[in-house]
């Protein structure tokens, strides 16, 4: 099995390490900057499968797109042309609505494209499943993300709260103003506490498909007063290195025995590096690693793999730290 | 001046005894004390 990493930033270069710690055949490395690619080989000295790659991942049976988000659609189409599988990291809109696009054409050729395989989305579709899996009935979901990985997404968080978020609520999209509905969310410790706004993500996009009756679907990120003040400006500072640590939330309401309840889950890591474990575990489990069976062909996220455990269990394994929040069950 | 005071005290005193009432046969329970994030571990994911 060779496993093709194309864009090797923050969240790249974690997918090629973890992929390194795996038993694959060959992982094809490639990005534009060819000393960069040149030091992530360097540092995957142990792992004698790590080689150069070819821009489009040519040669490889699974692509795992990990450039900048709004670039996806093409590389994907290639990599289909190819006749290999993709699993995209992108969290922009534009890309996963494109991608989820491709459903046909990919089912067409007997090949999976599997969307937003990141920390938020990605990991909170999966958290979302799992959560869901202990209700009877999901009447609302919330996600909220804290911190950034590398610069292109602190970029993309930048770009993302100035554009309206789309909102699920009672059966239709709804547009609503990037920057607004600040709402308080409590991560995990370290991370704790933190104002909450609408953005442009598409986490609900995703989650909708798995979850076409919930009454609300929402997606917020942890913004600052001077965040929200320069939105329309352009990034004041260059962003960090890597914009972590972070955490995911996924908060679930609805019913249990005819009884209303609430179920949190959250996960607590370096964004750049939950995302690229994220990505390396969804590719490794495509090509049949952890002997589940084979995904169908298509285009989905992954809230729609169907049973998110194994996912979860190998990212557990892998060290990503997960928390369920007890003590808010009452009746209603 | 005396019905000023004696207003007042009587408002207070009415206040006291409506918060006392409350505090005494309010409902809204006692709000969680041990709970909160907790870790999932294996056995949580099987």
């Amino acid at each position: 099995m060779r496993i093709a990493v194309l864009g090797l930033g923050a969240s790249g270069s974690h997918v090629a390490r973890q992929l390194g710690a795996s038993d694959i055949d060959e992982i094809l490395l490639y990005d534009a900057d060819s000393a960069r690619m040149r030091l992530v080989i360097g540092a995957m000295s142990g792992s004698a499968a790590a080689r150069s790659g070819e821009p489009d991942g040519a040669g490889a049976d699974i692509v795992i797109l990990a450039t900048p988000g709004g670039n996806h659609l093409a590389a994907a189409q290639q990599a289909l042309a190819n006749g290999a599988h993709v699993v995209s990291m992108s969290d922009d809109v534009s890309d996963v609505r494109s991608l989820l696009a491709l459903d046909e054409q990919a089912a067409g050729r007997g090949l999976s494209v599997l969307v937003g395989c990141g920390f938020a989305p990605g990991l909170t579709c999966l958290l979302a499943v799992h959560a869901a899996n202990l209700l009877d009935e999901v009447v609302e979901i919330a996600v909220a993300k804290a911190g950034t990985g590398g610069p292109e997404c602190a970029r993309h968080h930048h770009r993302a709260m100035k554009q309206d978020a789309l909102d699920w609520i009672d059966g239709q999209w709804i547009l609503r103003r990037g920057g607004s509905g600040r709402d308080l969310a409590w991560f995990p410790p370290p991370i704790g506490a933190h104002d909450c706004y609408r953005a442009s993500l598409p986490s609900p996009l995703l989650l909708q498909r798995r979850f076409p009756e919930a009454g609300r679907i929402a997606a917020r990120v942890t913004a600052t007063r001077r965040d929200r003040f320069t939105k329309r400006l352009p990034m004041l500072r260059r962003p960090h290195a890597d914009g972590g640590p972070g955490a995911v939330r996924v908060e679930l309401r609805g019913r249990k025995n005819g009884v209303f309840e609430t179920v949190v889950y959250a996960a607590m890591h370096h964004p750049s590096v939950a995302s690229g474990t994220v990505a390396a575990v969804t590719a490794l489990q495509l090509a049949g690693h952890g002997g589940r069976p084979p995904w169908p062909a298509g285009a989905r996220g992954l809230a729609e793999v169907g049973d998110p455990l194994p996912i979860l269990q190998e990212l557990h394994g892998r060290g990503l730290r997960l928390a369920t929040f007890q003590g808010l069950t009452w009746n209603a | 001046m005396f019905t000023l005071i004696g207003r007042i005290v009587a408002a207070l005193s009415m206040a006291g005894f409506v918060a006392a009432l409350l505090r005494v046969r309010g409902t809204g329970g006692v709000p969680p004390q041990t709970e909160g994030w907790r870790e999932v571990t294996g056995p949580d994911l099987r």
